[in-house]
């Protein structure tokens, strides 16, 4: 079990993060670049000094503020950290790598982890011959071999093609549950925290913004500024009344368009309908995205058909919108436990 | 063609020495002499320089002193003096009647042409040299290396001694080779506070002076015999510390 409650001064501003991270439980936390993600790895791991705060791993205190202080140093305190650059150390063998803390098994142990992580074939090999792929397994059975309790993963896949970061997203899950390790992953790509995570904790400007389940954060964000960094990309006016007597908003009052929730055509019983004008479209994957203007705010949405064929005018339906209130937290949901419904927009 | 020209010293030497200049000089009474005290005073100076420089080069690169730039500056004002000018100086700071002199006086010892005196104005001449060198070796190591090596269990003397070293060692070679040859071909500093004992660099200038060019020149081979092996054999081993890394 992990908990840490710290607080840095950074010298733009400062960080304030609680967390709490049970046994192969796994958190991601979520921001923009320079929320402040890293600090709070940093801190955990013992690399900045706290302004405030308490970080204990599995009932051991290893940072104290308050009496009794205490502040274990970085290298009695057990914490993995696997950062972007998988950083190998260039003078050793993958072999010499991977065994490379005091407390390491050289022996059959390693062996048999590197055959786990597919690297079996390149114990004799230097660090510069590595993929990155391969190096970044490397880095973590390092991590492994060395008996860390707890795995901290600081954006470590973000070099890698999409395709490398979800297997070894799933490596590192599988090995965290095995192990029971509690894990930290901080990202600043969505999918990345999604794909980790059992819980999501959005970070901006050093505050944590909303923490639960990746999908309550998505879904439900507490405020306009929460939905922004989870991929709200439109936020349109909600009348006064709606068409079937509902979800009449006080003045000011938005909803947030995410362009994965929203299908083409008017579904008044699933979310908000929006009649928009088609800007422009381009293929983007499986379907399309398409540009819309709904009055001054223009939205993209991706949708599975060609939107072209609606000749400029389009009515699309915004799934079950959040609202945010002219202060920008969220404004509570229908009582019937949807979000906006029936009204039409635009 | 630069290359060529950047030999042509070398290439000089080589050509007006004969076979019989060298052996008679180098057979004259007392002419290895000088020889033996470069490579003492020089083995002496890199010792000093590995104990003293080392660690300041360490904390100049990690920025662990206060007001890194005024160290800084200190170390490249002493590269910029002109080794003549350093002498001089030297005088003032450890000369018989400063109080560096003094104190050094009540070892029984003196810092004017003495050994001693040798080895101190070869210090200043090739510390600058160990320093800058040394402080860019350090400073090429990735400090996150560091880190990682903490974070996996080592203390911060086994971390510098696993990960920092032998990262920064070809650099520090090549530049203890730098300082090697500086020590040895220190002249400016050494023509003022430590004309005696003669090692090679006053042998020649003596020589020179006394019976001229043709008996010099044999001493100028020794000296680049004695001085130049150090760095070769540091340049070899960091080339092939760099292939080792590439796999």
């Amino acid at each position: 079990m992990l908990d840490a409650d710290v607080e840095v001064d950074r010298r733009d501003f400062r960080v304030h993060a609680a967390v709490s991270v049970a046994a192969g439980e796994r958190l991601a936390l979520f921001g923009p670049s320079g929320a402040g993600k890293t600090t709070i790895l940093e801190a955990i791991a013992g690399l900045v000094p706290l302004r405030r705060g308490r970080v204990t791993l599995n009932g051991r205190v290893l940072t104290a503020t308050q009496a009794p202080q205490t502040a274990i140093p970085p290298w009695q305190r057990r914490v993995g950290l696997l950062r972007q650059d998988p950083g190998l150390f260039p003078h050793l063998s993958v072999r010499a790598n991977l065994g490379y803390a005091p407390t390491a098994d050289r022996g059959a142990k390693l062996t048999e982890l590197a055959g786990l992580l597919g690297i079996g074939g390149l114990l004799a090999a230097m660090p510069a011959r590595l993929s990155g792929g391969q190096a970044h397994r490397v880095a973590l059975g390092r991590l492994l071999l060395a008996d860390c309790d707890t795995l901290l993963l600081d954006e470590p896949y973000s070099g890698l093609d999409a395709a490398l970061r979800r297997s070894l997203t799933d490596l590192v899950v599988r090995l965290v549950t095995e192990r029971g390790l509690p894990a930290i992953l901080v990202a600043h790509e969505l999918p990345d925290a999604q794909a980790f995570a059992d819980r999501l904790a959005v970070l901006d400007h050093g505050v944590m913004l909303q923490m639960g389940t990746p999908h309550e954060v998505v879904l439900h964000p507490i405020s306009r500024r929460v939905a922004e960094l989870v991929g709200y990309l439109g936020f349109v006016p909600v009348p006064g009344g709606d068409a079937v007597g509902r979800n009449s908003g006080q003045e000011g009052t938005v909803a947030g368009i995410h362009p994965d929730r929203v299908v083409a055509g008017a579904h008044p019983g699933r979310g908000m309908v929006l009649a928009t004008t088609l800007a422009a479209h381009r293929p983007s994957g499986a379907g399309w995205a398409a540009d819309l203007k709904i009055g001054e705010t223009a939205v993209t949405c991706h949708l599975p058909d060609n939107p072209a064929q609606h000749d400029g005018e389009l009515l699309v339906t915004a799934l079950d919108p959040p609202r945010f209130g002219p202060d920008g937290t969220a404004q509570p949901a229908n009582t019937d436990g949807t979000g906006i419904r029936g009204m039409e927009c635009g | 063609m630069i290359w060529i020209a950047l030999l042509g010293p070398v290439i000089a030497l080589l050509t007006h020495l004969s076979g019989g200049a060298i052996e008679s000089a180098l057979t004259a009474p007392g002419a290895l002499g000088p020889l033996l005290v470069s490579v003492e005073s020089g083995g002496l100076t890199l010792a000093v320089l590995l104990l003293v420089c080392t660690p300041l080069s360490w904390m100049l690169a990690r920025g662990t002193l206060p007001f890194p730039q005024v160290w800084e500056a200190g170390v490249l004002a002493s590269l910029l003096l002109p080794p003549l000018v350093i002498g001089l100086l030297l005088v003032f700071l450890v000369g018989p009647y400063t109080p560096v002199g003094e104190l050094i006086g009540h070892l029984h010892l003196s810092a004017t042409n003495t050994f001693l005196a040798l080895v101190i104005a070869e210090v200043y001449e090739s510390a600058p040299y160990y320093v800058l060198g040394a402080q860019a070796a350090f400073g090429g190591v990735d400090p996150r290396l560091e880190q990682q090596a903490g974070l996996l269990g080592d203390r911060p003397g086994r971390v510098f001694r696993r990960v920092t070293l032998p990262l920064a060692a070809p650099g520090l070679a090549m530049s203890l080779a730098i300082a090697w040859a500086r020590a040895m071909g220190a002249f400016g500093a050494v023509v003022i506070i430590a004309y005696h004992p003669f090692g090679i660099p006053m042998q020649i200038f003596t020589t020179l002076q006394e019976t001229g060019l043709p008996t010099a020149l044999p001493f100028a081979l020794v000296l680049l015999v004695v001085a130049l092996p150090l760095p070769l054999a540091a340049y070899i081993w960091s080339a092939r510390a760099g292939r080792r890394r590439r796999g």
